[in-house]
């Protein structure tokens, strides 16, 4: 359940709550241990909810990381079963133009095929049948099994279902040290309090550097910028690439209406991650290259800019981020730095969520000296279970497209529950109760992440006092629904100050008007 | 077609100086496209704003004998040969019937309204391409805190000392800006009134 403090003992304590704390929480709470998960602010709020969206075939690394591209091709296969709610089976293009080479393309079908990844070269006509908006300049596309994933929904999922096997979860508490004894983590101090546990896992992406600095170990990590665009339009169908060695914005994901455009990849500094933001050249970088892709996005209305750091180990001494490890990266600290009791789980991809929290579960159960299978690549998570055919009400429908099976657990029969609370995302009562219930949802940016409330094309301008009265509502604390919108526009600014022009101006120009009293 | 005035614009700004030239007896014409923000944004609670929605504004200057071109603006315009002086205006639903006056308002708001058109590279004014006042580095154009004032607010058409509209360094000597289209600090609402009223004085001066 979701607490504010604890005073119980448990066997590991999970600092993270983006995709890879999530992740190992479930498989921890499935594998019967008794777990904690911390996190300093809300779910999903770091690099998990800041990024393309995509579920990797695998295909992108298949040239130049044949392991990377081989667990991505198998965690896709049990992401699309296990987490059928929060992905969009769209298939994957990879298109050569005139400027890059057949012989590349060659070379990419041949190492998808040895790596296990269906890749089928098509016609530039076929090409341009499934999808009229790509570059008509191109002269080769292969088809792979990329999707589209709602990381927001994934991490949900995965900790609605660790807390339904019994973890417990503290969001908006950071740990600012460990408990220790003889040198050996025993658990994690929050502030004032502490909080004990067998084995500590860090799973906190970037910040993972500073956490085990804390405990005392080293790890060299190295923050790597990367920014996106989303656009006010679903442009194609599939997820589209370049077919080249990778490079700065060359893949576009559709997702739900929007098409999102990335990403850059640069290194920065430590202190830049606690407020990342796109800045305007990297906006121009992205719809420089971006329009190759798709030409249309150079007319395409912009929603907003937003910038995400992956959590990259330094294995050697590159300078630029693409070529450092993106790989899996499971530190054993009794075994590295002699610290009995803790474990960092970091590098990888979204799509290797699931995996990354076995390998760490593995590596809890192994230290506590208990031998459990792990379940996670069988077991449906809570969205995903079949749904009994049927027609839903109207005003359900948009809630099971996003939340799956879970909609019927929301209360769709009370007085009010089917009201529309935000016309662009359909979002209605019933489902910010919801949110409030089970995702310890406090602020406005927090349901945006677990309802899209206020992510539509008006970006709130016309609905955020009417979610901030009846989110102030449902949290009992009535009086606060001005503070609730103030934090809601300062962070919507953020994402769309950066494209300030065009329509997205005259979107801000009205917001402005209405809400800056 | 021809008029004594025509006014491009019809929220605050535009009818306001509609209402005075209408009041001392000249033939004006109001080309009012869609809503301004003033009016997309005022809540209808008030009596003040039932009384100035833009149905009623627009009806009341009808009454008064203003010809009021409801959702028709005016897209292209012709100036004399040395710029400094329009001739008449062309309006998109009446095509290529020129419509000429003696004097124009152009009362067109800012980026809601499409007064001033922001694109990546800069800002420009649509119906004359008069000069805007803007600043060139994008990373400029807004403060980071949403709550604060925007140096986007600030942008819009140049003019002189009477409020006439410049283009290419030239006054046009016809054609006065009033409300939002303004370069300079933001309007309140009794800011917009009074620069349509100010407008309205200075062509009745002249002409």
């Amino acid at each position: 359940m979701f607490l504010e403090n604890s005073s119980k003992e448990y066997d590991v304590i999970i600092i993270g709550g983006g995709i890879t704390g999530a992740a190992t929480a479930r498989d921890c709470a499935l594998r019967g241990l008794k777990t904690l998960l911390v996190e300093r602010g809300d779910l999903c709020d770091g690099a998990s909810g800041r990024n393309h969206g995509l579920l990797h075939s695998g295909a992108r690394y298949a040239v130049t990381d044949p392991e990377g591209a081989r667990e991505c091709i198998s965690e896709n296969r049990i992401l699309r079963r296990i987490a059928s709610s929060c992905i969009d089976p769209t298939g994957g293009l990879f298109i050569t133009l005139p400027e890059d080479s057949l012989e590349y393309q060659e070379k990419f079908i041949k190492a998808c095929r040895d790596c296990g990844i269906d890749a089928e070269a098509i016609t530039p006509e076929e090409a341009l049948r499934l999808e009229p908006a790509v570059n008509p300049r191109l002269i080769g596309a292969v088809k792979v099994p990329d999707a589209s994933v709602d990381p927001f929904r994934l991490v949900d999922a995965n900790i609605l279902d660790a807390v339904r096997h019994g973890a417990d979860v503290i969001k908006f508490r950071a740990v600012t040290g460990f408990l220790k004894e003889n040198g050996d983590v025993r658990g994690i101090v929050l502030g004032g309090s502490s909080i004990r546990a067998r084995q500590v896992v860090i799973a906190a992406g970037i910040w993972s550097a500073h956490l085990a600095e804390l405990g005392g170990a080293h790890i060299d990590m190295m923050p790597s910028k990367g920014s996106l665009l989303i656009f006010g339009h679903r442009l194609t169908r599939m997820v589209i690439n370049r077919c080249r060695k990778p490079g700065n914005a060359d893949i576009l994901v559709p997702g739900d209406v929007v098409s999102v455009l990335g990403t850059t990849s640069d290194k920065v500094p430590f202190e830049d991650c606690e407020d990342i933001r796109a800045t305007g050249d990297e906006v121009s970088l992205l719809l420089q290259e971006g329009i190759n892709l798709v030409p249309e996005l150079s007319t395409t209305r912009i929603i907003r800019a937003y910038a995400g750091v992956r959590p990259l180990v330094v294995a050697d001494k590159a300078a630029s981020g693409r070529n450092v490890s993106r790989g899996i990266v499971l530190l054993d600290h009794e075994l590295r730095d002699g610290i009995k009791g803790l474990i960092t789980i970091t590098g990888g991809k979204l799509t290797t969520c699931r995996l990354m929290a076995e390998m760490a579960t593995d590596l809890v159960c192994e230290k506590l000296g208990l031998k459990i299978p792990c379940t996670t690549a069988e077991k449906r998570l809570p969205g995903s279970k079949v749904r009994k055919s049927g027609k839903d009400p109207v005003h359900k429908r948009a809630a099971v497209g996003r939340h799956g099976s879970e909609a019927d657990i929301m209360d769709f029969n009370a007085k009010g529950a089917g009201e529309i609370i935000c016309e662009c995302e359909q979002v209605t009562r019933a489902e910010i109760e919801y949110s409030v219930k089970n995702l310890g949802v406090r602020s406005i940016s927090d349901l945006r992440r677990h309802t899209r409330v206020g992510m539509g094309t008006c970006q709130g301008s016309f609905c955020i006092s009417r979610v901030a009265k009846v989110l102030a509502e449902v949290l009992g604390t009535p009086d606060k629904a001005d503070e609730l919108v103030k934090d809601y526009l300062q962070e919507r600014w953020k994402g769309m100050s950066p494209v300030l022009w065009g329509d997205t101006l005259r979107e801000a120009e009205y917001m402005h008007k209405v809400h800056r009293k | 077609m021809t008029y004594d005035i025509i006014v491009i614009g019809g929220g605050l700004a535009g009818c306001t100086a509609a209402d005075v030239l209408a009041g001392a007896g000249k033939k004006v014409a109001l080309f009012a496209e869609g809503l301004s923000l003033h009016d997309a944004t005022e809540g209808p609670a008030s009596p003040k704003a039932q009384a100035r929605s833009p149905y009623s504004a627009l009806s009341a200057l009808s009454a008064k004998g203003v010809t009021v071109f409801r959702g028709d603006s005016i897209v292209k315009a012709d100036l004399s040969d040395d710029g400094s002086h329009v001739v008449r205006v062309f309006s998109r639903n009446l095509g290529d019937e020129p419509l000429v006056a003696g004097a124009f308002v152009l009362a067109t708001g800012k980026f809601f309204s499409r007064g001033i058109i922001s694109y990546m590279g800069g800002v420009f004014e649509p119906v004359f391409d008069a000069d805007v006042e803007f600043e060139p580095d994008h990373g400029k154009w807004f403060d980071t805190d949403f709550f604060a004032p925007q140096p986007y607010e600030r942008f819009g058409v140049r003019t002189d000392e009477a409020g006439r509209v410049i283009k290419g360094g030239i006054i046009i000597d016809n054609l006065y800006a009033a409300g939002q289209v303004l370069a300079g600090e933001p309007l309140s609402d009794e800011g917009i009134e009074s620069s349509g009223r100010a407008a309205a004085m200075e062509i009745m001066k002249k002409w």
